[in-house]
């Protein structure tokens, strides 16, 4: 009898001392992916925000119409890099010789200014990108373009009106086009002022529009001899919806230039594009401690 | 044995009490940062947390396309599926007849349509809402029409097929008597027939508003856009010259529409819309005369026949311009709507 009671009174312990314990969570899988997600973009242009530590972000878009018959594609991996920084790999926007705004591969990082978030002061990012070359054919020509870029952007929100969100910023972007002739060689160091903003319409729904100029090369091997760098304008308006907690569904129209015409203005609607996407958030630090108790802190 | 059973019971009612729920260790503490808010893990299917809006106030938790209270019919107001005791709130269409509306379709909320004519066009759009701020589609329009000399009988292009997107703001939503309104684009895939390449582009601008509970007007503006360009250059050619419809200046382009649409019984809707649809003479010499914008009539009812059905029947006269009745065609149209999606998107949440 009285060892029924010591053992009862026994079990009794354990439960108190088994029982859940806020400083150290098991989080469910559920729970592990609703923890708030910070995007480190709008569409196209990067924000002054990071994805956060032990987070990876994955995301790109991808449009049929821009040029019939070919799907151009964006897209971004991210991952934190400590609560300011993240590394990453993504195509960066830069419209090629045969028109498309095919994006340019680059890997770089990306850090937050750990600047205290005070009303009228905004937060402060900025983005090194190491462009990595991508090859266009043109008339039988092949020509290498690499874009390297430094982004200084900045956001600002304000307490009287929290649903919106401005973003501005630079990039000062090294633009180079190497055909396979070495003397043809064109580089060019170009400032290209970007922006944008969001309006937050649901609690998971924002209008998201941005403007920007980027690297433009043209080469017509027929009539010039060198292939040139410009600026050419590319604009987005559309949405970002978070459809579920770890997900969040891009859709936008774009003015751009396709058909290699860049004498096409705004009324040239037959040349806007329409882009799909999303942005996936993989919490690897939480799913690592759950795994394998690693990364629990 | 009783002083034993009795100890048990103690104590596992002592246990009980010690192990009593214990908050969620991981839900983020309120005011925690992030581009969107959390829902704690408890419940996930509680309704979201309000959101500032953009005249500055917090929304309450209600679905923005909530019909208001009214005298409406099982149906609800002109133009909408009606819930007939369904939890989800009523579906404002995207079209009219063949103009698009400013009215959005709720988010995850799936929409189809299919329509036969007499002319032997056929024409389906699908279309996803997103976010209760857009939504994108895909179909195959019977719209686009050709000939070959300026004096020919045009005919259809079908299937061609558009890609559409459309961003708006919900009626009422900024405030009391605001229209829906959307910004939409249409575009197509390029299509080669007899020969020859072509494009359409589409960007609207719409409004559209209540009026009452049973009746809807809508309005809006269009930029039109074409491009045409044959598949076989002239001798001495590298390529065919292109000829589009913004080559010719906005003139050509800018075009007004409208529709009206009024609910006389609770099931039953009367629709008339005015639009626009482009049409190519592939031969004509003058490029003006390539690409032309054709005023194309539409009117018919609408039948609600169950809650995710309904039909719609009328007659669509192609170029009112050259109003001719025995180009009238008799339609026959099946729209679907469907809220599976959505309740799929709530469960994973």
């Amino acid at each position: 009898m009285h060892r029924r009671v010591v053992t009862l009174l026994a079990l009794a312990a354990a439960a108190r001392a088994a029982r859940a314990d806020p400083a150290t969570p098991q989080p469910s899988l559920g729970a592990v992916f609703r923890r708030p997600i910070h995007s480190p973009r709008l569409f196209a242009m990067p924000s002054a925000d990071v994805v956060g530590a032990y987070m990876l972000s994955l995301s790109g878009d991808a449009s049929l119409l821009e040029k019939p018959g070919v799907l151009t594609s964006a897209g971004v991996v991210a991952i934190g890099f400590g609560d300011i920084a993240q590394l990453e790999y993504r195509h960066t926007e830069a419209i090629g010789v045969t028109g498309l705004d095919a994006p340019v591969p680059a890997v770089g990082v990306q850090l937050t200014l750990p600047l205290p978030e005070r009303r009228g002061l905004p937060a402060i990012g900025i983005a090194f990108r190491l462009g990595v070359p991508r090859r266009e054919t043109i008339e039988g020509m092949t020509v290498d373009e690499t874009v390297t870029d430094l982004y200084l952007v900045a956001r600002l929100r304000d307490d009287h009106v929290p649903w919106l969100t401005l973003h501005g910023g630079t990039r000062i972007s090294s633009a180079k086009a190497a055909p396979s002739d070495p003397a043809l060689v064109q580089q060019r160091t170009l400032v290209l002022p970007t922006a944008g903003y969001e309006v937050a319409m649901t609690p998971t729904a924002k209008i998201v529009g941005e403007i920007a100029l980027a690297p433009q090369f043209q080469w017509k091997p027929a009539t010039s001899p060198r292939p040139a760098i410009g600026r050419g304008l590319l604009g987005r308006l559309g949405m970002r919806w978070q459809v579920l907690p770890s997900i969040v569904l891009d859709g936008s129209l774009g003015y751009q230039i396709d058909d290699a015409a860049p004498t096409d203005g705004f009324d040239a609607v037959v040349t806007w594009d329409i882009r799909l996407g999303a942005e996936v958030f993989v919490p690897w630090g939480a799913l690592a401690c759950r795994a394998v108790g690693v990364f629990c802190e | 044995m009783k002083q034993a059973n009795g100890v048990i019971l103690a104590t596992v009612l002592a246990t009980a009490a010690v192990a009593h729920a214990q908050p969620t260790p991981d839900t983020p503490p309120a005011g925690a940062g992030g581009d969107h808010p959390v829902s704690p893990e408890p419940d996930a299917h509680r309704a979201p947390d309000p959101a500032p809006s953009p005249d500055g106030k917090v929304d309450p938790p209600v679905d923005r396309y909530t019909a208001p209270a009214g005298p409406a019919g099982p149906t609800g107001p002109t133009g909408r599926a009606g819930p007939m005791g369904s939890e989800r709130p009523p579906i404002d269409f995207p079209e009219v007849l063949r103009i698009p509306t400013g009215w959005l379709l709720p988010a995850a909320a799936l929409y189809s349509t299919t329509s036969v004519d007499t002319g032997g066009g056929v024409a389906s759009d699908y279309r996803v809402g997103l976010g209760d701020v857009a939504e994108f589609g895909v179909a195959t329009t019977d719209q686009v029409r050709a000939r070959d000399l300026a004096t020919d009988k045009p005919e259809r292009i079908q299937p061609y097929i558009v890609a559409s997107f459309r961003l708006g703001v919900a009626e009422h939503r900024l405030f009391d008597a605001q229209p829906g309104v959307t910004l939409g684009f249409r575009k197509s895939f390029e299509r080669t027939h007899s020969g020859e390449k072509s494009r359409i582009a589409e960007l609207t601008l719409v409004a559209s508003k209540h009026l009452g509970t049973r009746a809807a007007l809508h309005l809006g503006g269009a930029i039109w856009d074409a491009s045409l360009q044959a598949t076989e250059a002239a001798p001495g050619e590298d390529a065919a010259p292109e000829v589009t419809l913004h080559g010719h200046g906005y003139g050509h382009q800018l075009r007004v529409f409208g529709g009206f649409e009024a609910q006389p019984l609770p099931r039953s809707s009367i629709l008339v819309d005015i639009g626009w649809a482009p049409e190519f003479c592939y031969q004509c010499t003058e490029p003006t005369e390539k690409i032309k914008l054709r005023p194309e009539l539409s009117w018919g009812v609408r039948y609600q026949v169950a809650r995710f059905l309904h039909i719609e029947s009328g007659v669509r006269v192609p170029d009112i311009g050259n109003f001719n009745l025995l180009d009238a065609q008799i339609f026959g149209q099946i729209t679907l709507t469907s809220y599976a999606l959505r309740t799929a998107v709530d469960r994973l949440k």
